[in-house]
């Protein structure tokens, strides 16, 4: 009977530690949001290594990159995450919006092309994902297709979801305006780029973490 | 659902052979489904006989080379016909996406039979010059 009592808590024990072990967060939202810079800055505070590379030049993550096992430590706590970096989601792809940014046509046309598989590739890894952090750019407009989709989804699966409004360095970062739009999900503001407020960032990511 | 030939616009009536051998006209095997009421609009027109996309050869195998490519079906000899339009493809390098219909979990690749596709994609006509 206590062996069997053992075994039973093990059980429990051990499937409360797979479930913490290795939480797959997918970084999600429209292109040029920050949400490589955001993973970047994540993988490089817990494991040293960047995720993948950055550019002005929108869709420069085209492929789904991940970096297993990335243990962040925060206030005591441990866990760790399977952090997955996904392309940006767009309604529209079009070579010619490249072009201003130097790229030759030839280029522009297989990044377009690119573009489009990962979009594809991103919207099927959806349903692999324990919870999604949705990288929005707080000085854009928050009412778009492509967000309203996204977070829309997200709630059809019952994944959970973290908003974060990211460049808020930025002049004309409105987080408020965001919340607004999504009163339903936390929102936590940001900048990747300048790593701040990334403290309130991990605070609502163990929240989020406690949701799966 | 009557198909038409992505290459040189010729129509083939649902389940013609040619749209598994190839298109008797060109011999290429890259389809897009067409609505009936469609094809007989077509049929009883004078633009029967006239393209409807306004692609020239080159760009119409460029794109069928990357609609291959993004499905991951380059085996040209398998047949591919487009559908559903959550991927259209305007010209090259120029795409539309209908994310509601991406999200919505439908496979992009339907598979009807060995070495037989349906990919979720369509073509639309362009007005853009290049």
């Amino acid at each position: 009977m206590i062996r069997i009592i053992r075994n039973f808590s093990r059980r429990i024990i051990a499937s409360l530690f797979n479930r913490k072990e290795n939480i797959k967060i997918g970084f999600y939202g429209p292109p040029n949001s920050g949400k490589t810079t955001l993973a970047n800055l994540i993988c490089r505070d817990w494991t040293g290594q960047e995720i993948g590379t950055t550019s002005n030049v929108p869709h420069e993550t085209r492929e789904v990159q991940f970096k297993e096992k990335v243990e962040i430590t925060h206030k005591g706590k441990v866990l760790t995450f399977k952090i997955v970096d996904t392309p940006g989601i767009a309604t529209k792809i079009d070579y010619e919006d490249f072009l201003r940014f130097g790229l030759k046509k030839n280029e522009a046309k297989k990044r377009a092309k690119e573009a489009t598989q990962g979009i594809i590739e991103s919207i099927k890894w959806l349903n692999d994902m324990d919870a999604v952090v949705v990288v929005l750019d707080s000085a854009e407009n928050p009412y778009s297709q492509v967000n309203i989709t996204i977070i829309g989804n997200l709630v059809a699966r019952k994944i959970p979801v973290l908003v974060v409004a990211n460049k808020i360095d930025l002049k004309k970062s409105n987080i408020k305006r965001l919340q607004a739009a999504f009163p339903e999900y936390e929102v936590v503001g940001i900048s990747a780029r300048d790593s701040s407020n990334m403290d309130e960032f991990y605070e609502s990511l163990f929240r989020l973490a406690k949701k799966i | 659902m009557p198909y038409r030939c992505v290459h040189c616009s010729k129509l083939y009536e649902d389940a013609s052979k040619e749209v598994l051998t190839g298109c008797a006209n060109c011999g290429r095997k890259f389809f897009f489904y067409i609505k009936k009421e469609k094809l007989a609009m077509m049929e009883n027109s004078s633009q029967k006989n006239e393209p409807e996309l306004e692609l020239d050869e080159e760009e119409r195998k460029k794109i069928e080379a990357d609609v291959r490519e993004i499905a991951g079906i380059t085996n040209e000899e398998t047949p591919i016909f487009l559908d559903f339009e959550s991927v259209k493809v305007i010209k090259e390098g120029k795409y539309l996406l209908d994310l509601p219909k991406l999200f919505s979990g439908k496979p992009q690749v339907y598979q009807l039979e060995d070495g037989r596709y349906i990919v979720d994609l369509s073509f639309i006509k362009s007005d853009d010059k290049d």
